[in-house]
């Protein structure tokens, strides 16, 4: 049972003095993710992924390995930002929220990465 | 984790009934929340069915009815009864209201009135509101100014200026909205709540009040004010008319402006 | 069947019963001057009925035409038909206006004019020059003044950490054997313990008493819980008779409609669609004062007049305003119109009634603040320790009958002159008396016997009862039968108050206790309102008695002071004081009692 007071309780250890970065970022990724969605569902419907060959010539282009790239950091970055949010909201075991927060930027990190230079891979075995 | 089922002394029971006088015309079901902090027991549901014949129009009117006329016990915070007091703000029909401003007649069927959620009952529809109140003192809800006021005047401020404050100032901090917000209750120890940003709002938006960066430093913070993730409820439960979740956008776009 | 309760003591410089208008202005003072302070109160302060004022608060600004104090002094002393202490008025209009000043400066969010000014707007008789025409003198905020006003003080008291005991209910004076107040015992809901407070001044805002009544445009909460509490002291109540019935309650829910809803330009008609008042107040209308608007409309309903199948209410106009001016200078009102008369007031009138709307009488007290119990030789006595301001008190700034916007001006004036006054008599490094053990015993004497009532009648039956008689026999038209029946039936009533019934025993948010300490308060009101009316034979503002037309200067230019016997069935004991017929200062003469026309 705590006996603090209600004001030395609310006021805990002060503001943070960030979040504007975390919330613009999600807005700014948000917005990019459209430009970006409407490229990718384009490009499927255009057949484009319709076999490996066509793939690797679609993404072996630069418009379309650069185009790639940027959806795979927009959206990863995007899913890390909404994800931290749902954690933060409601997980809260400190240890468990610190774990997966750390787990999902891992994993986020990671799997941007590998698909990029994945995408890198295609760009420069073309050339 | 959050915990989605009630500790086991806090599993609401069914309570009491009462039947509505002989020969009533247009009989109706109250369903209140009962708690009694000195008993122990668990809270339940007491039933009470009134005449809604011989009962003014709100739902305070029927509970002032049920208090006078069937059962003094039932205990609940009223005091103004025209709205601008906030006292008798509860859930009411699962949406939280001022019980003096809501029409029993808006309601269909058996009408269900709950305390405030989330909030610790300190006895039927009184919730502890020590909280929230602390909030709203942790936000400093006072102007702040160093350029002295003149002597013997006031200070100016123009028409549009003072138009800006409309729809903020008219809080009547009864927390209908920071008790509707799913964000407030998973979080309003850290969270400030759509209530006290508001208030917050209204000094920011003051053009007489000269702290704005500071209060903004204060504000900016990813629970104080980021745990706003725009569900409305605020916005679609305030029994004013106010528009909190504006307000806290408002909040965000200054701040944004001020970084870019 | 008593049991020991868990009683804390505290001891503080000054303790401030209310948080309304008058209690947090007085809070503000004290902790501003460096005294230990603490307010007492039983609803959160933004909940305190200041809260619902709506028109404005009086004072001669003069920022939308010429004004002066003096003006705004000559209308308050016509408005409380020569009852009012003209010293005590002199102050209180010559301090409006650094008081809206320093309300601004506080934050207030005033309405503005063009050039940034604070907006005002006209009111029931505050007129331009002794009466030539109506001026704007109530500076407002939009129709949501007293929320505004309220709300900024209780900013302040937060920024200058004021100390408050939220959601407890003060029971009764400690009263030393010399007369003087020593604090008071309150009861904390919240956990159900008892506390006495030690205070070297006690201050009581405590508000009026309008629930005593069927019918009013007051919160549940304004029960005259400090009148009760003067009243078990054995302390007197003045002018108890005079009860302002504001013209425009709505019809069925007696919710108020301001009368800065007239200033604006609206006005009553009859169900022959006449603008009665004419006849009434020709040259000032439909914004005379209150009493003669009421005097007025209830004369109409009498006369086979009144609008509605039977003929029971008047209607009030401001569709002619255009929805514009109504949303941006009434959106209070508008709203309120269509929530509680079903009303679209930028289309249709609204049915209206005189209703109670606030008591003129109350705790007697100089314009400093200080209590008065007055004897025959000298009506000016002090209690020491104990001061009052705001509703509760009758300092007498009102009189017979209350101007519009003095109301809101009399809470933050005599607020700060408490605390002013308080902090010229306090020391806070003088050390504490000690309480004894049996200080406070009365009002736990009295908290332990309602708890364990078990009497025959609830309650809300006995209140009603009370009610009912207050609203039949002391209503706008009085006559000696009316009253000297309400007398006789109000004892029957208030003889049954031993015979109550509380069933709730608990502890812990007790309202149904609550209630019933709030019904003794409300009897000693309504006591000595019935008696000191059925006493008055002459008609003087709010007080209009029909065997009795006219003013009588010779025999009752004087306030009447009621003094309750609680404790043997509300029987009251009524003598006289002088009223005060001399200013402050030389600046301004006495004004000259004439005849009241409007």
């Amino acid at each position: 049972m705590s006996m603090q007071s209600d004001l030395g309780r609310v006021r805990g250890l002060g503001s943070a003095k960030s979040g504007s970065a975390h919330w613009w970022s999600q807005r700014v990724t948000a917005i990019a993710n459209l430009p970006l969605g409407i490229w990718f569902i384009l490009s499927i419907l255009a057949g484009h992924t319709a076999d490996y060959d066509s793939v690797r010539a679609w993404l072996g282009s630069y418009f379309h390995s650069t185009m790639m790239i940027l959806l795979v950091i927009s959206v990863a970055w995007h899913f890390t930002l909404g994800l931290q949010v749902v954690i933060e909201d409601y997980v809260h075991n400190r240890t468990i929220e610190i774990t997966s927060l750390m787990l999902i930027r891992a994993a986020a990190a990671f799997l941007s990465v590998a698909a990029i230079v994945s995408v890198l891979r295609i760009v420069f075995a073309g050339a | 984790m959050v915990e989605f089922n009630l500790p086991a002394n806090s599993v609401v029971k069914e309570g009491k009934s009462f039947s509505a006088p002989a020969g009533a015309k247009t009989p109706r079901k109250f369903r209140i929340y009962r708690y009694d902090p000195d008993s122990g027991e668990n809270p339940r549901t007491d039933t009470y069915e009134l005449d809604l014949d011989a009962c003014g129009p709100m739902v305070l009117d029927a509970l002032i009815k049920i208090k006078n006329e069937v059962d003094a016990t039932l205990t609940f915070r009223r005091s103004c009864r025209e709205g601008i007091c906030g006292s008798c703000a509860m859930n009411i029909d699962g949406r939280n209201t001022l019980a003096c401003l809501k029409p029993i007649e808006d309601i269909d069927g058996e009408v269900k009135i709950y305390p405030l959620p989330h909030m610790p009952v300190v006895k039927d529809l009184v919730p502890d509101l020590s909280q929230p109140y602390a909030q709203l003192a942790s936000i400093e809800p006072w102007l702040k100014a160093d350029s002295p006021a003149p002597p013997d005047g006031e200070r100016l401020q123009s028409r549009e200026e003072r138009a800006k404050l409309d729809g903020l100032w008219e809080c009547i901090l009864c927390f209908s909205c920071s008790t509707a917000c799913p964000s407030y209750w998973w979080n309003s120890d850290r969270y400030l709540g759509p209530a006290v940003l508001l208030q917050a709002y209204r000094w920011l938006a003051d053009s007489r009040d000269e702290y704005t960066g500071e209060r903004l430093d204060m504000l900016e913070d990813p629970f104080r004010l980021y745990r706003c993730h725009t569900i409305m409820n605020c916005t679609n439960t305030c029994p004013k008319g106010l528009n909190p979740a504006l307000a806290i956008t408002e909040i965000k776009k200054m701040i944004v402006e001020r970084n870019i | 069947m008593t049991e020991s309760y868990k009683i804390i003591d505290h001891n503080y410089d000054v303790v401030v019963m209310g948080a309304g208008g008058a209690g947090l202005r007085a809070t503000l003072g004290t902790v501003e001057a460096g005294l230990k302070t603490a307010c007492i109160t039983k609803v959160f302060p933004t909940r305190s009925h200041t809260v619902a004022a709506q028109g404005g608060i009086g004072a001669s600004l003069g920022n939308m035409s010429e004004d002066h104090w003096q003006w705004h002094m000559y209308d308050t002393v016509k408005g409380s038909d020569w009852l009012g202490d003209q010293d005590a008025i002199e102050y209180m209009c010559r301090n409006a206006v650094p008081a809206v000043h320093e309300l601004e400066h506080y934050g207030m969010p005033f309405s503005r004019t063009a050039e940034g000014k604070i907006y005002q707007r006209p009111f029931g008789g505050h007129t331009r020059d002794h009466g030539k025409a109506p001026v704007e003198r109530a500076c407002a905020a939009a129709d949501r003044t007293g929320h505004a006003m309220l709300h900024t003080l209780y900013q302040q008291c937060l920024k200058h950490k004021a100390e408050f005991f939220i959601e407890y209910i003060a029971l009764d004076l400690i009263m030393d054997e010399d007369g003087s107040c020593r604090g008071l015992v309150a009861w904390n809901l919240d956990d159900g313990t008892i506390h006495r407070f030690n205070a070297k001044m006690t201050v009581l805002a405590s508000g009026g008493y309008g629930r005593a009544f069927f019918s009013c445009t007051s919160a549940h909460t304004c029960t005259g819980d400090g009148h009760g509490m003067v009243a078990r002291a054995g302390l007197g109540l003045q002018d108890m008779e005079f009860v302002q019935f504001h013209p425009t309650g709505i019809y069925g829910s007696g919710c108020l409609i301001t009368e800065g809803a007239r200033g604006e330009g609206g006005y009553l008609t009859n169900s022959e669609g006449e603008r009665f008042m004419e006849r009434y107040a020709p040259t000032v209308k439909d914004l005379a004062s209150r009493d003669v608007v009421s005097r007025g409309m209830a004369q109409e309903i009498r006369d086979g007049r009144g609008v509605g199948e039977h003929g029971e209410y008047i209607h009030l106009h401001l569709e002619h305003l255009g929805s514009e001016v109504l949303w941006e200078r009434l959106p209070g009102i508008t709203e309120t119109a269509k929530i509680f008369a079903g009303v679209d007031a930028t289309r249709e009138p609204i049915p209206v009634l005189p209703t109670v709307h606030y008591n003129m009488g109350g705790i007697p007290t100089n314009y400093k603040g200080e209590v008065l119990n007055p004897t025959a030789d000298d009506p000016n006595r002090v209690v020491p320790g104990l001061m009052a301001a705001g509703e509760a008190a009758c300092v007498s700034v009102h009189g017979a009958n209350r101007l519009g916007t003095n109301s809101l001006l009399d809470l933050v004036v005599f607020g700060r002159a408490c605390g002013l006054h308080a902090a010229e008599v306090v020391d806070p490094k003088s050390s504490f008396k000690e309480l004894k053990a049996s200080d406070g015993e009365i009002g736990i004497a009295r908290f332990d016997r309602l708890r364990w009532a078990k009497g025959s009648r609830p309650t809300a039956d006995i209140r009603l009862e009370m009610q009912r008689v207050m609203q039949g026999n002391c209503g706008v038209f009085r006559t000696a039968e009316i009253l000297g029946e309400g007398v006789e039936k109000l004892s029957k009533t208030a003889a049954t108050l031993p015979d109550v019934a509380v069933s709730d025993r608990s502890l812990i948010w007790n309202s149904d206790l609550v209630e019933t300490l709030e019904l003794e308060n409300l009897m000693v009101c309504a006591a000595s309102t019935m008696n000191s009316a059925e006493a008055r034979h002459e008609s003087r503002g709010a007080h209009a008695h029909e065997d009795y037309p006219k003013r009588d200067d010779e025999v009752w230019m004087k306030h009447t002071i009621a003094t309750v016997a609680w404790d043997k069935g509300y029987g009251v004991d009524l003598t006289y004081r002088p009223v005060n017929t001399f200013t402050l200062t030389d600046e301004v003469e006495y004004i000259e009692p004439k005849e009241r026309v409007y």
